[in-house]
């Protein structure tokens, strides 16, 4: 008897009954994809897979890896035998899942000792982790790097060399790709096919985004409010949905209903390609030349931008590339070192003191941290209409304008759940009439149908209130939807720009068509030809 | 990770009630209040000395505690005494916490020459041992209740201003406090109504134990004789006074020098708690 079964019999938090019961198999050299959004269960699911439930959360049920049963509930003792030698974890964030105090070495080697149940000599370490790195495809003088040294997407691949150094049977990839942009996202996600291929290693796969799997994992398990509502192979799930759940979730998601456009040949994205350069209007913000650099490290290189009233100008970028820095320039957030930047015709002195809140406001990434913890949402919204010289009974349309609940008013941040709050931040950016929104990586910690909504509102906001909007984004399917001009930015500088449709659909630089093919290749699975 | 699931998790936590420990403490520190508002009326003339009586044991006819060597009586002066503990250490605290709040946010949210200033500041008090530097200032300004107050209020504000200062710097990268600048808020409004009510489960915690240093530091400057005019009545005093009749009248000194400590304790564990409880219950993540 090989491979991993696993059957659940419920899990139970300190609020009931969280995840109904499920089973299922991996072969081996076999993998599974667990799909849902946050707080379907999913997470919860493979942590008691490794008996680390938060306190208070109970699981009940059994694991078989090989033949070998080890229950759910269980000591702490007997699921030290299980982690890392049966089962390892892989997680989400490679920022904070390595110890930043540690060399990249010996976090690969902590498992190794264990494994072998005897100490081993400096040399024989040193060759496994050369040999766990190699895997990976990282050079061995990775092992004496600290993480902070590395890029987000080595870090992830020395966490999966220590996910992998004891040999586990099931590898668990909670969100691996998650934090990391497009181009890593494949290749991480094709590096944990290999690696499964070559060792006959079973892997459980979470995600919150379906399009990420396809191609990749053998079967799909798709789960709802603690309960599978679908499951069979991938290919089969997601070219021929039964559960409407599911159906939403594809449709949702960008890329996936992207090719669904292509191929039916349907209405694209919000964005109104034909008004691109939006002739004849006179620029609301136009920025030159404009040049950052923190330090001895030049992060924007002579950027040249210009928005139209009315438009959404997307700009898109690989982490690092800059695009972050340009958008807090623009808002005055960040001082650029050289360059202008105009407004309405009007130059602006670098920083926040030459700009009003009625030029310009910005969305942030993170709506957990954008919003202030201790301020009940009316009293966000109320400070942000004091500013406009509106009077503080608009909270009311405000919240109504942004789709949320009147009594959402009275709730604190922690009261909201992340697309909530990413909304609330949207009303406060818009209590002072600003004539411009930033958004910057606004959608990008959302799940995918939050994400679609949000942008739907900001499409609709457009429309509505003729504002410009200029969204800062890494993932091109997104900006494709609701953007009508696209400015690719590299190392500090613009590689291409013009309307959607011409970048994305035919773009001229190498660089582009590397990022359009890295995000294709996300969506199908496929490598592309050419 | 999913962040719903640490939510419930600490939801779960903090329905929790509250432990045995903080309880006794609560009513120790009730029962020593009571104490400061009531004593007076309780004993009207607890440092009157009656010399006929003096030295008289515990368990005396009159007297639980005994009396000292001039026949003050032990349970009058311990429970007139804890006015002067509790009244002092507390201004302390809140004074030092006022100023920590003022010259730390001032410091963390300013930055540049400002936070310099008070950095360089407080380095330079942190540096005086406190202690020795109540001793000189009393021996050369005369001494006193509220001139050691104050002093204690300035030695005492280094801790607090560092802790809001840090705090401060810690909130100000995050993105409500750039969307708070982006509504071209006013700097006062953003330090005090934005990033203030975000640390303040550190300052207050960090008040609750200067509470407690503050009643160790008013004692020993009284037993060194530099706090609190002779004759008064004081926990630390009466250490020093009853020293010599150590072996007449233990309880003149144990029962003060016990409640010291207990008392110090009992503040400490219960700002301990608090803090615990804020920083579960708040937004400092």
């Amino acid at each position: 008897m090989t491979g991993i079964e696993v059957a659940i019999d419920g899990i139970a938090g300190p609020a009931g009954p969280m995840v109904e019961a499920l089973a299922f198999a991996i072969e081996p050299g076999a993998s599974l994809a667990l799909i849902g959004e946050s707080g379907s269960g999913k997470t919860l699911t493979a942590k008691s897979l490794v008996g680390l439930l938060p306190p208070g959360f109970g699981a009940r049920g059994v694991l078989r890896v090989d033949g070998r049963e080890h229950p759910l509930v269980s000591t702490d003792a007997s699921w030290r035998r299980v982690r890392g030698r049966e089962v390892s974890l892989l997680l989400q964030d490679p920022f904070t899942s390595l110890s930043p105090v540690h060399r990249c070495g010996p976090q690969i080697a902590w498992t190794l000792e264990a494994k072998a149940g005897r100490r081993l000599s400096k040399r024989e370490l040193d060759e496994a982790v050369a040999t766990r790195l190699a895997e990976v495809n990282l050079p061995a003088r990775v092992a004496r790097a600290y993480p902070h040294e590395l890029s987000g997407g080595m870090r992830q691949r020395v966490a999966i060399a220590a996910a992998i150094a004891s040999d586990p049977r099931l590898l668990i990839a909670d969100e691996p790709t998650t934090a990391l942009d497009a181009s890593n996202q494949a290749e991480i996600l094709d590096l944990l096919r290999e690696l499964q291929h070559e060792r006959g290693m079973a892997m459980l796969l979470i995600s919150h985004d379906l399009g990420l799997v396809r191609g990749r994992t053998d079967e799909v398990l798709v789960m709802r409010h603690g309960e599978v509502v679908e499951r069979g192979s991938t290919a089969t799930v997601l070219s021929a949905p039964e559960h409407a759940y599911t159906r939403a979730l594809i449709a949702a998601d960008p890329a996936l209903a992207l090719e669904a456009d292509h191929t039916g040949d349907t209405a694209r994205g919000l964005g109104h390609d034909d008004g691109a350069d939006a002739g004849g209007r006179a620029p609301l913000v136009a920025a030159s030349g404009v040049v950052k650099r923190f330090g001895l490290r030049t992060v924007l290189d002579g950027v040249d931008l210009s928005i139209a009233p009315g438009q959404i100008a997307g700009v898109v970028g690989e982490s690092g590339s800059g695009k972050s820095t340009l958008a807090r320039c623009i808002a005055g957030l960040e001082r650029e070192d050289d360059g202008t930047i105009a407004f309405d015709g009007r130059p602006l002195a670098p920083g926040r003191r030459s700009r009003t809140p009625e030029q310009m406001q910005i969305v942030f990434q993170d709506p957990y941290s954008s919003l202030n913890p201790m301020m009940s949402i009316g009293a966000i919204l109320r400070e942000a209409l004091a500013v406009g010289g509106r009077r503080p009974d608009e909270v009311r349309a405000l919240l109504e304008l942004v789709g949320l609940p009147v009594d959402a008013a009275v709730k604190r941040p922690a009261q909201l759940s992340g697309g909530q709050r990413q909304r609330v931040a949207i009303a406060r950016a818009l209590a002072p009439r600003p004539r411009l929104l930033i958004c910057d990586e606004s959608v990008s910690a959302l799940d995918v149908q939050v994400q679609a909504q949000i942008l739907d509102l900001l499409g609709r906001l457009r429309d509505e209130l003729d504002i410009a909007i200029l969204f800062i984004s890494h993932d091109l399917a997104v900006v494709r939807r609701i953007a009508d001009t696209v400015t690719v930015v590299w190392q500090g500088r613009v590689v291409e720009h013009g309307t959607c449709a011409q970048v994305l659909d035919d773009p001229a630089e190498d660089y582009t068509r590397l990022l359009v093919a890295a995000a294709h290749r996300d969506s199908t699975g496929r490598t592309p030809v050419g | 990770m999913t962040a719903s699931l640490g939510a419930v998790g600490v939801g779960f936590r903090s329905g929790r009630r509250m432990p045995a420990s903080i309880v006794v403490c609560l009513v120790l520190l009730a029962v020593v209040l009571l104490a400061v508002l009531f004593g007076p009326l309780l004993f009207p003339d607890a440092t009157k000395q009656d010399i006929l009586s003096s030295l008289m044991p515990a368990g005396s006819p009159g007297h639980p505690l005994g009396t000292d060597e001039l026949g003050r009586d032990i349970l009058a002066l311990t429970v007139a005494g804890a006015a002067s503990a509790l009244v002092g250490p507390v201004c302390v605290a809140v004074g030092s916490m006022l100023l920590g709040i003022l010259l730390g946010t001032l410091a963390g949210y300013e930055r540049g020459p400002l936070d310099f200033a008070i950095s360089r500041w407080t380095d330079l008090l942190l540096a005086l041992p406190v202690l020795l530097a109540a001793i000189v200032v009393s021996g050369v300004f005369g001494g006193g209740y509220w001139t050691t107050v104050a002093l204690l209020v300035l030695l005492f504000s280094p801790s607090d201003i560092r802790i809001v200062r840090a705090g401060v710097l810690e909130q100000s990268a995050r993105p409500y406090i750039e969307a708070a600048q982006m509504l071209s808020l006013s700097r006062w409004r953003v330090m005090f109504r934005h990033i203030l009510p975000n640390v303040s489960s550190l300052v207050i915690t960090n008040a609750m134990l200067n509470v407690a240093f503050a009643l160790v530091a008013f004692s020993s400057l009284s037993f060194l004789g530099v706090g609190v005019p002779p004759g008064t009545a004081d926990w630390g005093r009466q250490l020093t006074d009853s020293r010599a009749i150590m072996f007449d009248n233990p309880a003149a000194v144990i029962v003060p020098a016990l409640l010291i400590i207990v008392v110090a304790c009992a503040v400490n564990l219960v700002g301990d708690w608090l803090g615990q409880r804020m920083t579960r219950s708040g937004g400092l993540a």
